[in-house]
């Protein structure tokens, strides 16, 4: 699972508990997997370390004649 | 043709002629190409048997000798100035008497702009009949990438232009830059191994950035070795190449199109502050959702055991409901409604009268009404 499916997940999760045609036993289990996708984005938010990174020597090796 | 060195002791020297023989003979064995330039330095002369000029590399100044056959050069009628596009078909040859090398032109072409334009065009069209730029090919770019890969000169705009608008919108973004040559002939195969490098190292989309130039300048862009590899590459590339005027092919092959790189950087990553805002909107629409159903819940069960209590009661005054029609029913069938609307009852002793030749004169019989009663006489019968 990515960022990106967990993010839609949680949302179609949320309009199905606002829509209120979810079962009580359906709205917990709900509840549950999207707190669960909640915490899974922010985690990926949270521990983006904000790294940039050169490669420049290797492309530099890999052209011929550089 | 053989050429002979003679031995000073275990030292083999040449002389200059055998020299520049060898390496003339050598260079023959060389293929006939065509190379491109422009024309400098154009010196003919009715007394010479070629006519000489060179041919220089707009793009690094790299120059290179050039002779042809006056009578080929004068048939073609080129009326070549200096700064003219040619192409020169010919093969390597060293002028032996002063050892210098050159390119033997066999042919020459006049190959301006315009030529350049038109195969371009041409490139384009083949690639676009092989759906190389169709629509359908275009793939999105991920919402939020693990890694971000970017394609660069070394020339520090269109750098710092992706890098400031990645790192402002999305600090916590990672950056794999490979820095490689954007210009001249060597750019299109070092951006083609970039890309491949960056692809090889792991990330999910790559940005291919370079800053405006000339129509030369970005001649590498539209390269079909590097338009190729744009469109192969196995994650979604953003190009952001020249100006919005300019639209090098790379431009068309990439799954998206920028108009500058700092337009490129901020297509890559998301705006962290609004996703942040969408998470815990989402979070909070969660909680919302979940009191409400369990509020909903509650009011239904509250209803229901209502209805339970309700039930013995009602159960009651339904029986009662019933029993008063029955009675009701029962008040009508009883005599006394009937002596309510003017009847009386006759008895003569215990037994009630119900014809005349029942009674005597003078006998004594009770009449009862509807309210109280009276003892009476019989007078006669009939």
């Amino acid at each position: 699972m990515n960022f990106e499916e967990a993010q839609q997940e949680l949302e179609r999760i949320v309009q199905r508990l606002e829509s209120g045609e979810a079962p009580l036993d359906e709205a917990l289990k709900l509840w549950e997997r999207g707190e669960e996708l909640y915490r899974f984005c922010k985690e990926r938010l949270d521990t983006a370390e904000g790294k940039i990174e050169e490669l420049a020597s290797r492309a530099e090796a890999a052209s011929p004649g550089a | 043709m053989k050429v002979e060195a003679i031995e000073y002791g275990d030292r083999k020297v040449f002389s200059v002629g055998a020299f520049n023989r060898g390496v003339a003979s050598w260079l023959q064995r060389l293929p006939t190409v065509w190379v491109e330039g422009e024309v400098t330095e154009l010196r003919r002369s009715d007394r010479w048997a070629s006519v000489f000029f060179t041919l220089k590399d707009p793009q690094d100044g790299s120059c290179l000798g050039v002779s042809m056959a006056r009578g080929q050069f004068d048939a073609l009628r080129l009326e070549l100035a200096d700064g003219d596009r040619v192409h020169a078909y010919g093969r390597p040859e060293l002028f032996e008497a002063r050892g210098e090398f050159r390119l033997r032109a066999l042919s020459l072409e006049r190959f301006g702009l315009g030529d350049h334009l038109a195969a371009l065009e041409r490139l384009k069209a083949k690639l676009a009949a092989e759906g190389l730029f169709a629509a359908e090919r275009k793939r999105p770019l991920p919402l939020l990438p693990a890694r971000i890969g970017l394609v660069t000169g070394n020339d520090a705009a269109a750098k710092r232009d992706v890098l400031t608008a990645v790192t402002t919108r999305f600090p916590p973004a990672n950056v794999l830059v490979a820095e490689t040559y954007v210009q001249g002939p060597r750019a299109a195969g070092a951006v083609v191994e970039a890309l491949r490098a960056l692809c090889r190292e792991g990330v999910d989309v790559v940005v291919v950035a370079r800053g405006g130039g000339s129509f030369e300048d970005l001649l590498p862009f539209s390269d079909e070795r590097l338009v190729r590899a744009i469109a192969d590459c196995p994650v979604p590339v953003v190009s952001a190449v020249g100006h919005e005027q300019d639209t090098p092919l790379c431009d068309l092959a990439a799954d998206v199109r920028a108009s500058t790189p700092s337009v490129a950087g901020r297509l890559v990553v998301p705006d962290l502050a609004q996703l942040l805002e969408r998470l815990d909107r989402s979070r909070a629409g969660l909680e919302r959702g979940t009191r409400r159903g369990l509020e909903r819940e509650r009011r239904r069960l509250d209803g229901t055991h209502e209805r339970l209590a309700r039930a013995p009661r009602l159960l009651l005054e339904r029986r009662r409901a019933k029993l008063e029609q029955s009675a009701g029913r029962l008040r009508t069938l009883s005599p006394k409604a009937t002596l309510e609307r003017g009847y009386a009852i006759v008895r003569a002793g215990e037994e009630i009268v119900r014809f005349g030749r029942a009674v005597e004169p003078g006998e004594r019989v009770d009449v009862e009404l509807a309210d109280g009663g009276f003892g009476a006489r019989v007078e006669e019968t009939r």
